[in-house]
């Protein structure tokens, strides 16, 4: 609220560092996030982008190790604060991890859980209602609609990691979070999960780390290329691939290391 | 990089004589492992298979008994109890009180001559008594009632005793029909100084008491423990303190937690002596440390992305450990906590100190009456000298290990209904 910009964005992160002991994995990092745009994370593997994500839900709250400093504001409200309830913020700002994560229960209840616990639903038939509906935005509806009891684990790589995008959107975020969605799926499945991240697009914001740089030109509108714990570089998705104005910028998309 | 060996090496010969040699010698060793491993495994079967038969063996003889039929008239001998007399509570009284014991002993030495009364069992008129309970018309008329036999003739029925004691078994067999069959008695009583009246009921039921109190004890504060030290403490040097601690307690001898229950819970607390509920107090402080090892390896082994995936769609920590990691555990924590169960249920040391090797008659009512345990009574019987003692230890025995056999066949039950397919 305090520094109030002319454009509220969606997310903002001013100086923010992050410390695992003595060590500085994340260096004074400000960036901004929109709604209505996929911001992709760039950046050779330990660069500190995951770590930075994380930060924007508070997971790395689970490691005892891990010390935030600097502001993260979620529309103007300070995620680090101690009114902010830690609980809602990962609702507000759901997640998507690396390696597809289903409970080892039935697909509808690996959906119906997260409306569940924050009593979204009043009735069996609205949390009947919210899971067909995370289903089918999510792209797996017409799947597995006849066999909503199956395990979650059942089902192939690809459809894992679907489901597990629509259980992070049936609680409703503002924001989703994606940590290499795609690293451990085969090309095919790959694709389903680009399409699926161009047609949230318009709900939500979407950052996304990833390794694969055509697939942050794919999906992406910004793109944000980490270096050592540096955010060295921010802009639109094609300018950072066209003209980048860093030297290191241009030698990691050309493949000179990473 | 010019001194490494030269790119023109000769080819590897796979057929070589040395080559041949060092295949045939890995096979040998292949061969020569599983043999071994086979050879253990064939081993600890042929032990269990020796103990079993050895228990079974003597033990079944342990659930007979010998019977012999005593011809009794009892108001040919002037017995005076009346029929209204059976209903009301006092009816053993009274029975007791009209000299039903001499009584029978005088009807043994009637039917069977001289030294008849030593023949029967010294609590064959609690059988005469009962069948009379049951039968009101033995009062008025003539009867027979089937009575056990004293240990030295059941001894001699069965193949093995002194002269005379066989000298008895021929008379009793001229008399009346000597019949061995299923002693429904020793699934009903307890102890006693007469191999013939034992029974096994008192200390199993002591043992169950026993049981259900250090279950309920250790189960919960072992899995809570668990749960608080490995998602909510935080690592320092109490906790490090505390996990060092815990690992030693769970080899610190049972004697010792004999001592510490006598101290805590006889002494200070002023519990009763002999109690299930000090016996179980007493064992469950023995494998608490048992289920908290345990249960923290299995919560140790649910994946971290599982606890990331409900963090992440904001589910408190309360929620993960109840709605994912304990379900997820509880088929590890189930395998500790029976581990656990059977050592308790095995266990005599603590429970000798705590005064549960006391001579008890009657089976325990409830958590706060004497009792004795299965392994207790095992260890006061075969310390008899009795003959009749020998083959009632192996019986119990294999009470025991029919219990044990029931305990573990729940926990797997129940840990293949919660284990999780992936």
């Amino acid at each position: 609220m305090n520094d109030a910009t002319p454009t509220q964005h969606k997310m903002s992160a001013r100086d923010v560092s992050v410390f695992y002991g003595d060590k500085q994995a994340v260096k004074n990092v400000s960036i901004d996030i929109d709604m209505d745009k996929v911001t992709a994370f760039i950046g050779p593997s330990g660069c500190g982008k995951s770590t930075f994500l994380r930060t924007l839900n508070r997971m790395n709250d689970t490691i005892a190790s891990a010390r935030v400093e600097g502001q993260i504001t979620l529309d103007g409200e300070d995620i680090y604060s101690a009114s902010m309830d830690v609980v809602q913020l990962r609702a507000r700002v759901g997640m998507v991890f690396q390696k597809p994560n289903p409970f080892p229960k039935s697909i509808y209840e690996n959906v119906a859980y997260g409306p569940r616990i924050h009593g979204l639903a009043a009735s069996k038939t609205e949390l009947d209602w919210i899971v067909e509906r995370s289903l089918k935005r999510a792209g797996l509806w017409e799947e597995v609609k006849d066999r909503l009891g199956d395990s979650g684990t059942a089902l192939s790589g690809g459809q894992q990691q679907r489901l597990c995008i629509a259980r992070a959107i049936a609680v409703d975020p503002e924001v989703i979070l994606m940590d290499e969605p795609a690293s451990a799926l085969d090309p095919i499945a790959t694709a389903k999960i680009e399409e699926l991240i161009h047609e949230l697009r318009g709900r939500y914001a979407i950052v996304i780390v990833t390794h694969n740089m055509q697939q942050a030109a794919r999906v992406s509108q910004r793109t944000a290329f980490f270096h050592l714990g540096n955010l060295v570089e921010y802009g639109e998705t094609d300018n950072i691939f066209t003209a980048p104005r860093e030297e290191r910028t241009k030698d990691y998309i050309t493949g000179r290391y990473g | 990089m010019s001194k490494t060996a030269p790119l023109d090496r000769t080819p590897t010969d796979w057929k070589a004589a040395a080559m041949q040699r060092r295949i045939r010698k890995r096979y040998r060793r292949e061969r020569v492992f599983r043999l071994l491993g086979l050879g253990a495994v064939a081993l600890s079967a042929a032990f269990l298979a020796f103990l079993i038969i050895t228990m079974v063996a003597n033990g079944t003889r342990g659930f007979m008994r010998t019977e012999v039929t005593l011809p009794i008239d009892l108001p040919g001998a002037g017995f005076e109890v009346r029929r209204e007399q059976l209903d009301t509570a006092g009816a053993d009284l009274a029975l007791a009180g009209a000299g039903l014991e001499n009584l029978v002993k005088a009807a043994a030495v009637q039917a069977f001559g001289e030294g008849g009364e030593e023949m029967i069992s010294d609590k064959a008129w609690l059988t005469v008594r009962d069948a009379i309970k049951s039968d009101p018309g033995l009062l008025t008329r003539a009867g027979t009632v089937d009575v056990p036999v004293a240990t030295e003739v059941d001894q001699a029925a069965r193949g093995s005793a002194s002269p005379e004691a066989e000298a008895a078994v021929a008379r009793l067999e001229k008399a009346g029909a000597l019949t061995t069959g299923f002693n429904p008695d020793f699934l009903r009583n307890a102890d006693s100084t007469d191999p013939t009246a034992v029974g096994i009921w008192g200390a199993l039921k002591g043992s169950l008491l026993t049981m259900l109190v250090t279950l309920l004890i250790a189960f919960p504060v072992g899995v809570l423990s668990a749960i608080y030290l490995e998602e909510y403490a935080p690592r320092n040097r109490w906790t490090d303190l505390i996990e060092v601690s815990i690992n030693n307690l769970a080899a610190v001898p049972s004697i010792i937690f004999g001592l510490l229950g006598l101290a805590v819970f006889l002494s200070f607390m002023n519990l009763p002596r002999s109690a299930p509920i000090v016996g179980g107090l007493t064992l469950a402080l023995m494998i608490m440390p048992v289920i908290v090892i345990a249960g923290r390896n299995a919560i140790k082994a649910v994946p971290p992305s599982i606890r990331d995936a409900a963090l992440g769609v904001g589910a408190s920590r309360v929620q993960v450990v109840f709605h994912h990691v304990l379900p997820l555990a509880l088929p590890g924590i189930l395998t500790g906590t029976i581990i656990g169960m059977a050592r308790a249920l095995g266990e005599t040391a603590p429970l000798l100190l705590i005064g549960m090797r006391a001579f008890i008659v009657t089976p325990p009512g409830g958590l706060t009456d004497p009792a004795t345990v299965l392994p207790v009574q095992i260890f006061l019987w075969s310390d008899e000298v009795s003959r009749g003692f020998i083959e009632k230890t192996s019986a119990a025995i294999i009470v025991l290990l029919a219990f044990l056999l029931a305990m573990n066949g729940l926990a797997i039950y129940l840990r293949n209904k919660f284990e999780t397919r992936w």
